[in-house]
């Protein structure tokens, strides 16, 4: 069995008088397999707490929680080894240059002197902060210091890297930027990525998994990537012109679709079925193409739903009429 | 290949060990402490009294250059537990001001901008930060109070007549822990008093004031009251009743040993609880 990046068993932690996780379960991710996952939750739903006990800033009053297969609290300076933190607050040393900051932080992470100062050139070039890497952090922009920030979290090439709120403040194409430095650090280097976020957007775009807290307790756990891959099958269609033989034309294909109206088609479409066929068979009939998409749950409503807002999502209503489509067949 | 057109690559090398990591925390430390103008000044200025009890040994070692003086300057020029303790209170001084000077910017500029997460996000406890950074400033220290203490020390024993060694080693020796007791008590101070505020002048003044301004409230406490206690809450005078223990010199009176060992004692924790309290990767609001 692959072994997960973040393994929550029972977890309470209670902070002054008041507890502020419940008894959390869950498995996130697996180790080196190069994925990011999303936590997501409202303000006070324990995101932060969480992350500072897998941090093992926090003891858990009850219940373990063990990080690339070790435990937080009992072996935390195995787990710190393995991970890479970028806070969610301003956090720097003012009176430091971008070099001497990442060359001293990559030390501390067990990279020996000669290398620590050659990850540190290397991590600021990658990062967008070559150019003022001689430069005190005090004199950075906000923005530059959110990228010094993401880049002490990887200077030492940490197998996990923890992102709290890492777009937060930060202009369009400077988020556009530290979005592609997640997408890479997963995909070109292999490392678990945990991002804690409130904008939903950046979560979509980058996480294969989510796990939403609320009140201090999970209230849902998705792998976006699979819930990606199965509702590609389910396609919204409008055509113009004489569309009476598109149903009989798609069935033989295997297809499902009912026709909502004039020319607007709901398919479930077989699993080998390449959308370019749809486009050559509408060709075939002499068909117009109007509009085709591929109909998922975004982010926003699974969130939304976890929340209570919303009583089903667009895509278990669609998988619901599925099932309806398939019993009329 | 240029670095900037290297890419960035993930290290899988191997690792250093634990104390080499401690070791970079107080390289740090250290060169944040000696980076300050003002520091090398006054390690500067602090040399000159040592350079002066030097040339005071000199002569004390050269009968001929006084030999036709009154007969009871012999006593007054002998290097004896008064002249060590003159010593290590002046150094004493100069080690408050030092620490006061260097001392907070080793954590201050941490906790100003919400650094300490990113340390103790690292394998690194809040028990080695601090030693780094007491051991960085207990170096810095040492060359203003034992190391040059323990050089008059050896140039003593070096002019001195055969004997002179093996009958006051306990001079030496006293020095030395007397001001190892010293350096850790102002060590501990000036790391709570930056971990306490944020402002490097102000947890300077603190220093200072943690060192001056007990003595002084000592003072007064001893003067109204009319009773002797009032030392035991001056760490200058505390300090100074180990030291004479140490050195084999008559205790100052209303002190005992085990009184002044119990008071710094009781300063170390609340100092060490200070530092508990504030130096943490995050604050918990209850």
């Amino acid at each position: 069995m692959p072994q997960p990046v973040v393994e929550i068993e029972d977890l309470h932690v209670v902070l002054g008088r008041r507890e502020i996780l419940h008894g959390i379960s869950c498995r996130l991710g697996v180790s080196g397999a190069g994925r990011a996952i999303g936590l997501l939750g409202p303000n006070g739903a324990g995101k932060s707490t969480l992350i500072r006990t897998l941090l093992g800033f926090h003891r858990p009053s009850r219940g373990m929680a063990r990080v690339l297969g070790f435990d937080c609290h009992r072996q935390r300076r195995q787990v710190l080894e393995r991970i890479g933190y970028m806070p969610e607050t301003d956090s720097f040393v003012a009176s430091m240059t971008g070099v001497e900051f990442l060359r001293v932080m990559g030390a501390l992470s067990g990279l020996p002197g000669e290398i620590a100062l050659e990850k540190a050139h290397e991590t600021l070039f990658h990062v967008g902060l070559g150019e003022a890497r001689y430069r005190t952090l005090g004199t950075y922009s906000l923005g530059m210091r959110q990228m010094a920030r993401l880049a002490q979290a990887i200077v030492h090439g940490p197998e996990l890297v923890i992102l709290d709120e890492p777009t937060n403040g930060l202009d369009p194409s400077a988020r556009r930027r530290m979005l592609d430095l997640i997408r890479q650090m997963k995909g070109e280097h292999g490392m678990s990525v945990i991002v804690c976020s409130h904008l939903l957007a950046d979560v979509e775009q980058v996480c294969d998994e989510v796990v939403i807290l609320k009140d201090g307790a999970v209230v849902h756990h998705a792998d976006l990537e699979a819930e990606r891959r199965a509702n590609r099958r389910f396609v919204e269609l409008e055509v113009e012109g004489d569309d009476s033989r598109l149903g009989e034309a798609l069935e033989q294909r295997g297809a499902a679709c009912v026709r909502e109206s004039a020319g607007l088609w709901r398919i479930v479409l077989p699993a080998d079925f390449d959308l370019r066929e749809l486009w050559a068979l509408a060709a075939r009939q002499g068909l117009s193409v109007r509009r085709l998409t591929q109909r998922r749950d975004t982010l926003e409503e699974i969130f939304m739903k976890a929340m209570g807002l919303l009583r089903q999502t667009p895509g278990e209503a669609a998988a619901g009429e599925e099932v309806q489509v398939r019993g009329d067949l | 290949m240029a670095i900037y057109r290297r890419g960035y690559q993930r290290y899988d090398g191997p690792r250093t060990s634990h104390a080499e990591r401690l070791a970079v925390l107080a390289r740090d430390a250290w060169r944040r402490a000696t980076a300050q103008r003002l520091v090398a000044v006054l390690l500067a200025v602090s040399c000159i009294w040592p350079l002066l009890c030097l040339l005071f040994i000199y002569v004390a070692n050269h009968a001929e250059l006084w030999g036709g003086l009154d007969r009871n300057f012999a006593s007054i020029l002998a290097v004896d537990h008064q002249f060590i303790l003159t010593f290590m209170k002046v150094q004493a001084v100069f080690s408050v001001i030092l620490a006061a000077l260097a001392g907070p910017g080793l954590v201050s500029p941490d906790l100003a901008n919400q650094g300490l997460p990113l340390y103790f996000s690292r394998p690194v406890t809040r028990a080695d930060y601090v030693a780094a950074r007491t051991a960085a400033l207990a170096g810095l220290l040492s060359l203003v109070t034992w190391v040059p203490g323990l050089v008059l020390f050896a140039v003593q024993a070096s002019m001195a007549q055969p004997g002179w060694l093996a009958a006051n080693w306990r001079l030496g020796a006293g020095l030395v822990a007397g001001f190892l007791l010293w350096i850790l008590l102002v060590a501990l101070a000036a790391v709570a008093s930056s971990a306490w505020v944020r402002w490097r002048l102000i947890a300077g003044a603190l220093v200072l004031g943690y060192f001056f301004v007990l003595s002084g409230i000592g003072a007064v406490v001893n003067a109204i009251f009319r009773v002797e206690w009032g030392d035991l809450i001056n760490p200058l005078r505390a300090s100074y009743g180990v030291w004479c223990a140490l050195l084999g010199a008559p205790m100052p009176s209303g002190l005992t040993l085990p009184m002044s060992l119990g008071a710094l004692a009781l300063m170390g924790v609340l100092l060490a609880l200070v530092v508990e309290r504030r130096l943490r990767p995050v604050e918990v609001v209850s």
